[in-house]
């Protein structure tokens, strides 16, 4: 190409450019956030994805929203069930765990968030906001998804393994209380890896109860030895299948509210990954079961031409600037690998979009962003759904992608029997 | 198959094994490396009853009484803020020795612009002189040096949030 040829087509640019820096003054109006206007950002991302934005690794498709709309992506039957809870409920104060003022005990059942109203000041606070984070994460009730995992490095992907996981809740459930809970549950899950055949049918089952002291009891089976083996809860901060990815990135945090000291130390925006800020909707297929289509969300190690690190998501994930807390969690479990983790949880919805995580040794070493969908079925039904992680190791730059699956369901009357060592260990059958 | 094939086979065998158990690694892979040495923090937290954070941000200058931190125009910070830190300084130690004797300390951003972190106990006992630079290439960690000493250490990027942590809420003290 000429010289004379040349000039429109940077010209054309530089007028593209100038006009999405000039969009992206303005807050209310969708804008994209990259390299060229990264300081645009600088209150709204923690700082090692900063780092990356500026360097032109990363960019931002910025959706704003209003935030009275991005509420009603949860039910009304779950704001009337949270208004309702107001001044019932307190905290364990040696562990975090959630009391019924009218008792002095765990609450047999609730829907909605236990603390409807959050005061910076109260010594609780940050167990309010993670006991809030919990019961949005319960609100669903079950259902399942098979997803991948992609190790990705500078280079591309190095390793993906395809996996699914099927979860009934018994706590927060929307639905309502399921009367029959014999072993006193929070909630179980069955998750199992099917491709690579090399590890096709390890699979994990995972019970946990409803009670402020217990570990939560894991079982991992493994084909070639047929053994199911009990393990420990702290697995969860193990990297899985060696890929820079964590049990407990789910929802960015997986574990039982009361294993971590939690401890309010900020509040501000950030920029909040979801797929879209509207709720999908769901499709009955089964007297119990709906399905909830989502698009997928390419990478750029698979898109020829793609802008940023191989890992970046390149369409279909939006961000939206929320209102968050910033909470410091830390587990006691002397077990688990993670030091000092810092979560930023939305205000309303109680998310946890971002983490960063330091190792025992004090490095910062990890970030994750976690993404969400929303499903809704008119205002008796929602729920919200992990439905991406970039977790990204700074340590050694590399990076993987968890989720990003297009199909998933919804179960309201799961078969409690499914969730047994018996299905674990027939699963490969 | 022959006497003379088996045979044969075998001996392929023994030569395999032989090369496996020559060159295999004689030692096992190291572990995760932990951080080794004693803590930047030696004595425990509630020891300190002085800390002064000076950086190019300004000076904080921090003293324990029997009701809290107090800085200079005697406004209490929130005692979670300066326990912290302190605490982590107590679990906190140097990953690894980077640089015995640094030609240009600038290159860690030592120096002038460092911050520099310098805690006291009772009878005016200096417990700690930390000299703060910049973070390393991965943002892991942060450069460092104590009491004078020349050698540069990493030390975990910990620290940095618990700094500005603190520096954040004494702004936010000082603030109208």
């Amino acid at each position: 190409m000429t010289k004379t040829a040349r000039f429109p087509i940077v010209a054309i640019l530089a007028a593209l450019v100038l006009s999405v820096a000039s969009a992206a003054v303005a807050e209310d109006k969708p804008m994209i956030l990259d390299a060229n206007n990264w300081q645009e950002g600088k209150d709204l991302l923690p700082d090692p994805v900063l780092k990356r934005l500026q360097a032109g690794e990363y960019w931002f498709k910025v959706v704003p929203v209003d935030p009275a709309a991005f509420k009603k992506n949860y039910a009304q039957k779950f704001w009337d069930a949270t208004a309702a809870n107001e001044g019932k409920y307190d905290l364990d104060p040696a562990t975090c765990g959630l009391k019924d003022k009218a008792t002095g005990k765990i609450p047999e059942f609730l829907i909605g968030f236990p603390f409807p109203n959050i005061d910076k000041n109260d010594p609780n606070v940050a167990c309010k906001i993670a006991q809030n984070f919990a019961f949005a994460g319960y609100m669903g009730g079950g259902g399942g998804a098979t997803f991948t995992l992609n190790g990705i490095d500078t280079n591309g992907q190095f390793r993906r393994v395809k996996a699914f996981i099927h979860a009934m809740g018994y706590q927060g459930r929307i639905d309502g209380k399921i009367e029959d809970n014999p072993e006193n549950l929070t909630l179980q899950a069955i998750g199992a890896a099917i491709e690579p055949q090399d590890v096709e049918g390890v699979s994990t089952l995972t019970k946990r109860y409803w009670d402020w002291e217990s570990q939560d009891a894991i079982w991992a089976f493994v084909p070639s030895t047929r053994r199911a083996r009990r393990v420990n809860a702290a697995t969860r901060s193990d990297p899985v299948a060696g890929m820079d990815i964590f049990s407990d990135d789910l929802n960015c945090y997986a574990g039982k509210i009361e294993y971590y000291k939690w401890k309010l130390v900020g509040e501000g925006k950030i920029l909040a990954p979801v797929l879209r800020p509207e709720p999908f909707p769901m499709k009955q297929v089964s007297e119990t079961r709906y399905s909830v289509d989502t698009p997928y969300m390419e990478a750029g190690y698979e898109k020829p031409g793609s802008k940023g690190a191989p890992w970046w998501i390149q369409d279909n994930l939006v961000f939206v600037p929320r209102p968050v807390w910033i909470v410091e969690g830390e587990s006691s479990d002397p077990y688990y690998n993670f030091g000092k983790v810092i979560m930023y949880f939305d205000k309303d919805l109680y998310r946890i979009y971002w983490k960063l995580v330091h190792n025992r040794a004090g490095e910062y070493f990890y970030t994750a962003a976690c993404g969400y969908h929303f499903v809704k079925d008119g205002e008796t039904y929602s729920s919200v759904y992990p439905n991406l992680v970039i977790g990204v190791n700074d340590k050694t730059n590399r990076a993987a992608l968890g989720g990003r699956y297009q199909s998933s369901f919804v179960e309201r009357k799961w078969d409690p029997g499914y969730f047994s060592l018996r299905t674990l260990t027939r699963l490969t059958d | 198959m022959t006497l003379r094939g088996t045979v044969a086979l075998a001996l392929v065998l023994g030569v395999l094994v032989t090369y496996l158990a020559l060159s295999a690694p004689t030692t096992q892979t190291p572990a995760v490396p932990v951080a080794a040495g004693p803590a930047l923090l030696a004595v425990p937290a509630t020891d300190v009853t002085h800390l002064e954070l000076t950086d190019a941000s300004g000076r904080l200058s921090l003293v324990r009484s029997p009701n809290g931190w107090h800085d200079a125009a005697d406004r209490t910070l929130p005692s979670g803020v300066v326990t912290d830190l302190l605490d982590a300084l107590t679990t906190l130690r140097p990953i690894t020795m980077v640089d015995d004797a640094p030609s240009d300390i600038a290159d860690y951003g030592l120096g002038a612009d460092a911050t520099r972190l310098h805690l006291v106990g009772s009878t005016d006992r200096p417990l700690l002189d930390l000299e703060i630079g910049a973070r390393n290439p991965a943002w892991t960690g942060l450069y460092a040096r104590r009491d004078g000493a020349p050698g540069v250490f990493l030390v975990g990027a910990l620290l940095q949030w618990e700094i500005d942590k603190l520096r954040n809420t004494a702004r936010a003290q000082s603030s109208p």
